[in-house]
């Protein structure tokens, strides 16, 4: 909820947030680095910038596997809401984590030659036509690159400036990267680790990321339409639906999203996709007397769709009646900020 | 070889044309067009990279801001009917891949013979 | 999804954590970080066994005279060598990093020559990696080269891997096996010899040093093979101490 920009927007819990991102990754590397290396029994130790290569790689990996099992939770179950919150520090510390491996494998693999690194990286291996030897360093390279444009546009200018249509659309890249990087890691170093427990830790990443997401749309699919009136008015259900505090979305006929809010005996309908990042703000709750957001906490004002001074967001509202008890909404949005009375709620029902 | 180092030529270009537009759009473009940036100076530098990467969408954008055009159906219209369609395919495409390789992934053949096809027809000196 | 109680707890940001969330988000967190180090531990000590091949430092730079074969790729007949490689060896030869020799090696194919430089080892293959210019190889002082015992051992088809031969012999470790496949065409475009890595001996020897059936370096087509397991027929003959096998490209297959 920028007033201005500043490079970050810290509070108490995004640092407890990092200092868990930090911990996770600094414990995996340190793990990795020097204590597994003691339960191995070999002739001669594999090369530390592999090693560290490796150790990087499978962080990143499983950090990605992570990160997208945390949307469809946060679905299933609200208390995975706060790890949403600040998912995209999550996304950049996994974009450097990764930026660390290819660093590794480039200055390793890809140096000591008459040739420049990346010109190695890219032309070494050209078996575009067969899968086994396969160049999948290819796909690292896509993931990667994917990887840092999504931490290079997590900024909310970036939101603002985009459109947050338009930035998710580009944060879509975070699906066809998790392929790529199953594929680097498949016809990569699957093919040449001979030891199970690495393909059944890439297998149970596949499953759960795959099994959430197909299960996350499954329940998203086709939701129950809101029914619409003679005089093109929808049908929104019974006031008593509606808990104070709460908001009961009714889905249009164009697929657009109304949230209608209960507040001190009085209805209130605003757009359901908040203006930062078009979380859903139906299932937000009022507080201190604003619609607030699931996801970052953007507050809007119930009756105008304004953010509280000093901030400048705002949504659309849309108006309403009340048919007995029936709450009906207006299928054409006010423009965002418009003022609607609010439709008091008949003491008899309330 | 010499295909890469084409691709990477391309790629240099491409970062030299987004540091151009960095400098432009940083420079004045972005105070015309975000009023919550005018005044603000500090997190510019961190757009940096982003403008590097996707300076044609940069454009695109800036141009559009600049028409005053500020699209609301943009706004307030979550993409949410992609996820279903992209899992659909993905939650297919990952595990076959997966599987695929699996499937694929050859062993060291310790047991294949040395087959003797022609015996030698003398020894030679060089 | 959005449920209806009215005292589950909200999450805002950048205000407290809600009482009810504080154990759930502790645990969650606790659990992901222990869960990181064990797939750290597990991972980690699932790693494969790189082979004992390395470097020799320890021996020192390595002097050594002997008869310089050029083609199908340069190696070295000792006939006056040091404590770690004995008169009656036969050696491949590198230059710095990826790079092989072939240009300096040339000139000099069936002259006495002597090298200076590290030797790397695998089992019973020996490698010296050249220092630079005249430092690393030269036409030696004295003596004349002497002849090379070559024997043919027939016509065979053998089942294993193309790897470059200085990170299998101990440049890298692992050296070998397809996330190293970019690195060893990599070397091998840059001039180092490939050795091929069979199933089964032949005279013993499960490492050959590789080349054409008319004696030339491998073509780049056969980069595509590299590092798969594979099956292919051509000439085996020892040269010296070394054996080689000289492939026809056209009869690779990949193993079963």
């Amino acid at each position: 909820m920028s007033v201005k920009y500043v490079p970050v927007q810290w509070n108490s819990n995004k640092y407890w947030y990092d200092l868990a991102l930090i911990a996770l990754v600094a414990t995996y590397i340190l793990v990795f680095l020097n204590i597994a290396p003691q339960y191995l029994d070999h002739s001669k130790p594999t090369d530390g910038s592999i090693v560290r290569a490796r150790a990087f790689g499978t962080c990143a990996f499983l950090m990605l596997t992570a990160i997208l099992c945390i949307g469809p939770l946060a679905r299933f179950d609200r208390r995975f809401l706060p790890l949403l919150y600040n998912r995209r520090h999550f996304g950049v510390l996994t974009a450097i984590v990764a930026l660390s491996h290819a660093l590794f494998v480039l200055d390793w693999y890809f140096n000591y030659s008459p040739y420049p690194k990346l010109e190695g990286l890219l032309g070494a291996n050209t078996s575009y036509g067969q899968v086994l030897g396969f160049p999948f360093e290819i796909f690292g390279v896509f993931g990667l690159l994917c990887l840092g444009i999504l931490a290079a546009t997590s900024h909310d200018f970036w939101l603002s400036f985009l459109t947050p249509r338009v930035w998710k659309a580009m944060h879509y890249l975070i699906y066809p990267t998790y392929l790529a990087i199953v594929a680097h890691v498949a016809l990569g170093a699957l093919q040449s680790q001979n030891n199970p427990t690495f393909s059944l830790l890439v297998g149970v990443s596949v499953a759960l990321v795959c099994g959430l997401h197909a299960l996350a749309a499954w329940k998203e699919h086709s939701p129950a339409k809101s029914v619409r009136a003679a005089d093109d008015w929808f049908v929104v259900g019974d006031v008593s639906e509606i808990a104070e505090g709460r908001a009961k979305i009714a889905v249009l006929e164009s697929g657009d999203r109304v949230a209608v809010f209960r507040h001190e005996a009085k209805l209130s309908a605003i757009s359901n996709a908040c203006a930062h990042q078009n979380g859903p703000l139906g299932e937000g709750r009022i507080v201190d007397g604003c619609v607030t957001c699931p996801w970052h906490g953007f507050q809007y004002r119930i009756a105008d769709g304004c953010s509280p001074a000093p901030f400048t967001e705002k949504v659309p509202t849309y108006r309403l009646r009340l048919d007995g008890t029936t709450v009906m909404v207006d299928p054409k949005p006010n423009a965002p900020g418009e003022y609607v009375q609010p439709v008091p709620v008949p003491e008899a029902v309330s | 070889m010499e295909d890469a180092a084409i691709v990477l030529s391309v790629a240099r270009w491409w970062l030299y044309a987004g540091g151009i537009v960095a400098v432009l759009f940083l420079g004045f473009g972005i105070d015309r067009i975000d009023e919550n940036a005018r005044g603000s100076y500090i997190f510019r530098p961190l757009l940096v990279p982003g403008i590097l990467l996707i300076w044609p969408l940069v454009l695109w954008r800036w141009l559009k801001l600049e028409r005053n055009h500020h699209d609301i159906s943009g706004r307030y219209n979550p993409l949410r009917q992609a996820h279903g369609p992209t899992w659909m395919v993905l939650a297919f495409l990952i595990p076959t891949l997966f599987l695929g390789a699996l499937a694929l992934r050859q062993t060291w053949p310790k047991d294949a013979p040395a087959t003797l096809l022609a015996p030698p027809a003398g020894a030679a000196q060089r | 999804m959005s449920d209806s109680s009215n005292n589950d707890p909200f999450f805002v940001g950048y205000l407290g954590i809600p009482k009810g969330l504080r154990f759930f988000l502790a645990a969650a967190a606790l659990l992901l970080i222990g869960g990181f180090g064990i797939l750290a531990l597990s991972i980690g000590t699932a790693q494969n066994d790189p082979g004992d091949a390395s470097f020799e430092f320890s021996w020192g730079p390595q002097t050594l005279t002997g008869i310089l074969q050029a083609a199908p790729y340069p190696i070295l007949h000792v006939t006056s060598g040091s404590k770690h490689i004995p008169a009656g060896k036969t050696i491949l030869l590198s230059g710095n990093g990826k790079r092989g020799i072939v240009p300096r090696a040339t000139p000099l194919d069936g002259q006495l020559v002597q090298v200076t430089g590290i030797a790397l080892k695998r089992g019973d293959l020996d490698m010296l990696q050249l220092r630079g210019g005249t430092n690393g190889l030269r036409k030696a002082d004295a003596g004349v080269g002497q002849s090379i015992s070559i024997k043919a051992l027939g016509r065979w088809r053998l089942t294993g891997e193309i790897c470059d031969g200085k990170c299998l012999s101990g440049a890298m470790r692992p050296g070998r096996g397809l996330s190293h496949k970019a690195c060893a065409n990599f070397c091998l475009r840059g001039g180092i010899p490939p050795v091929f890595v069979s199933s089964a001996p032949v005279e013993g020897r499960n490492f050959f040093l590789m080349g054409t059936l008319d004696d030339k370096a491998l073509p780049p087509d056969v980069l595509n093979h590299v590092a798969t397991y594979i099956s292919v027929e051509g000439v085996v003959e020892r040269h010296g101490a070394m054996h080689i096998f000289k492939i026809d490209p056209a009869s690779v297959e990949f193993a079963k």
